[in-house]
């Protein structure tokens, strides 16, 4: 047994550090793609502080927030997807398919409807506002997916999670056709997945949110692997079922809200990189948590990289390049779970 | 062996700071020839509308903001725009293009730019324009000031009312006094009435001398237009209407349904055969060459 979960820490470290790896080269990929050509020399002269100033200008003002946002909404996405993956005991569960993207669009709506000016301060509210909106479809799916007397049922979950996520989607498209034509487009395209966060205040807005809930999700990695047997087995080892769902529950909610609100309502990624980190390294989530952050990661820099910089001069946003990919591998498992 | 290999990473490291001394010179040369060449400034324009400003003047500008339905510049000024620099919508412009081509100043649009000066002030000197005070004849004047041609906005602007005055007669000649007029606009989803503010409202009620329809005037002077249903347009009881179609397909069907309808065939203008079918551009381009080309447009109308 001891010997069994040696391995597969030793095998868990080589592929996170693999990863570590790959994500490196591809947010340098990253930074190296803009209508400006800047050798990758150049930008590592400009991180030594030797850049001239329009290196600079263009990697610190333009392209660091940007691919920022984009590394942080991977991480979050991808650590949430995990979360919701073990709470629901379900591998097909994700934000945007429970319908927490859909309650966080909403927050976003009510935000621009109410107090709509696009001023820049404002964005570090925004996430407040879509954590709201997170937090009460949340709330709604809970209530609803109760049973009084086996407690949260799995499956309903997803199934009541398909159907707040159809209300509050109308909803939010009733609320956003009375919008003036210029915050409507806003609002359709971050709908899509448009990484609009362009600005440090932005990043500043993204930070705290997952640089608390990631590591704490992680520390509660032996509580998720209980949780993730079910909640019999789970109070037999001593964990407060209840309790603790509810608190991760509210931790992917967190993550997942923030991160849409900085970088659109992108799903698929909840969903797929879990799954893949899952593969990769076993089910245990102090192994595969990371890994699921870091592919996220990887997913959302890779597809911003690629919608920004292909289909030049009009850039596609990261959403719709990531459902490009995601979609067929949703089928793809959906296929093979039965 | 190791001796070797030393030699060998200290070659390549030879040729790499030589490429790099290389690179170096060779923009230094760039740059230098390039000053020496432009007494004119270059300009990077974040308003199509301030581009045809500019192009009034005869200033090209280095790089332009593209039109954000046509992801292009506007159709009438293509060909003149077609050694500048595309720097995306400005919505969202694509600031590395405009650090690329290093320009000595940049005009900004007050509404859509507002927020981000300082950022475009770090890249050049900056003039920021509130399209919405004044008439373009301000903004021209105000450009015209900026690159030393005063004289050329004037005679411009001098053009433009005395032609003015020759389409008010020709209209004159053609309705009488009863010249009740309103613009529409077709989209594949509404219908809309323009008001008095930019773009069609100063063309049409100061520059063509006509008259608002009734209701006209009540539209929300802070809006371009408002959407109105079909069953409301007999109301405006307009002696003449304005149409403008949008491009695409869905558009061109909806006004073709439009002209199906009985409420349609029923009204005054449409009965005296006075609808003017006008293009979009320039039409709605509420700049100095826009607004010379829409004249330009009225003029061929009315000699008719």
């Amino acid at each position: 047994m001891n010997y069994l979960l040696n391995k597969d820490n030793k095998r868990a470290f080589i592929v996170t550090t693999v990863f570590i790896f790959i994500s490196v080269i591809v947010v340098l990929l990253s930074l190296n793609t803009g209508t400006l050509k800047i050798s990758p020399l150049k930008i590592i002269q400009t991180f030594l502080g030797q850049g001239d100033f329009e290196s600079s200008t263009v990697l610190f003002d333009y392209r660091m927030p940007r691919i920022l946002i984009t590394m942080l909404a991977g991480i979050g996405l991808g650590i949430s997807g995990a979360i919701l993956q073990g709470l629901s005991r379900n591998h097909l569960a994700d934000p945007g398919i429970l319908g927490l993207h859909a309650g966080a669009a909403f927050g976003l709506i009510i935000f621009v409807t109410y107090f709509h000016s696009m001023d820049k301060n404002i964005a570090l509210f925004i996430p407040l506002f879509t954590f709201g909106g997170g937090a009460l479809t949340a709330l709604l799916i809970v209530l609803l997916a109760y049973d009084r007397y086996k407690g949260l049922l799995p499956i309903r979950l997803i199934l009541v999670g398909i159907a707040i996520s159809a209300g509050f989607s109308a909803i939010t498209l009733f609320f956003s056709l009375r919008l003036n034509e210029e915050t409507y487009s806003f609002a359709s395209r971050w709908l899509v997945g448009n990484i609009w966060g362009r600005d440090w205040i932005n990043v500043m807005a993204l930070l705290p949110w997952i640089l608390i809930l990631a590591p704490f999700t992680w520390i509660k990695s032996k509580t998720l692997n209980a949780l993730s047997l079910g909640d019999d087995i789970a109070s037999g080892l001593g964990v407060s079922v209840e309790k603790n769902r509810i608190l991760l529950l509210a931790a992917a909610v967190g993550l997942s809200c923030a991160s849409v609100a900085m970088a659109g309502g992108i799903g698929f990624i909840g969903l797929v990189a879990p799954h893949l980190a899952r593969r990769l390294v076993g089910t245990m989530y102090q192994h595969f948590l990371p890994l699921s952050g870091l592919i996220g990661l990887i997913i959302l820099v890779l597809s911003d990289t690629i919608g920004r910089s292909i289909f030049q001069p009009n850039a596609i946003p990261a959403g719709i390049v990531v459902a490009a990919i995601g979609t067929p591998y949703f089928l793809y498992l959906l296929a093979k779970t039965k | 062996m190791k001796k070797k290999f030393i030699i060998f990473i200290s070659f390549i490291l030879m040729l790499m700071l030589s490429a790099c001394g290389q690179n170096n010179s060779n923009t230094k040369t760039a740059t230098g020839t390039e000053k020496e060449n432009s007494e004119e400034p270059r300009i990077a324009s974040l308003s199509i509308h301030l581009t045809n400003d500019l192009l009034a003047l005869g200033i090209t500008p280095v790089g332009s903001v593209i039109g954000g339905d046509l992801k292009d510049f506007l159709p009438h000024v293509k060909e003149q725009l077609k050694n500048t620099k595309k720097l995306g919508i400005v919505k969202d412009p694509d600031m590395e293009a405009i650090l690329e081509l290093k320009p000595s100043v940049i005009y900004l649009d007050k509404e859509f730019s507002g927020q981000d000066i300082s950022k475009y002030e770090k890249i050049a000197p900056t003039h920021v324009f509130d399209l919405d005070e004044g008439t373009w004849r301000d903004h021209l004047l105000s450009i015209g000031k900026l690159v030393n041609q005063e004289k050329q906005a004037q005679q411009f602007i001098a053009d433009y009312e005395k032609e003015s005055k020759e389409v008010q007669a020709l209209i004159k000649k053609k309705f009488g006094e009863d010249n009740k007029v309103m613009a529409i606009r077709i989209t594949a989803k509404e219908l809309r009435v323009f008001g008095t503010k930019r773009p069609m409202g100063p063309i049409l009620f100061q520059d063509l001398g006509l008259k608002p329809a009734n209701g006209i005037e009540n539209i929300d002077k802070n809006q371009p237009f408002e959407v109105i249903s079909q069953e409301v347009l007999p109301d405006f009881d307009a002696d003449a209407i304005f149409v403008i179609v949008n491009r695409d397909d869905e558009a061109k069907t909806a006004f073709n349904e439009l002209e199906k309808t009985a409420i349609w065939k029923g009204l005054k203008a449409v009965k005296e055969n006075q609808v003017y079918l006008i293009p979009d551009q320039p039409w709605l381009d509420y700049s100095a060459l826009g607004n010379k080309m829409a004249m330009d447009h009225a003029k061929e109308i009315f000699s008719k």
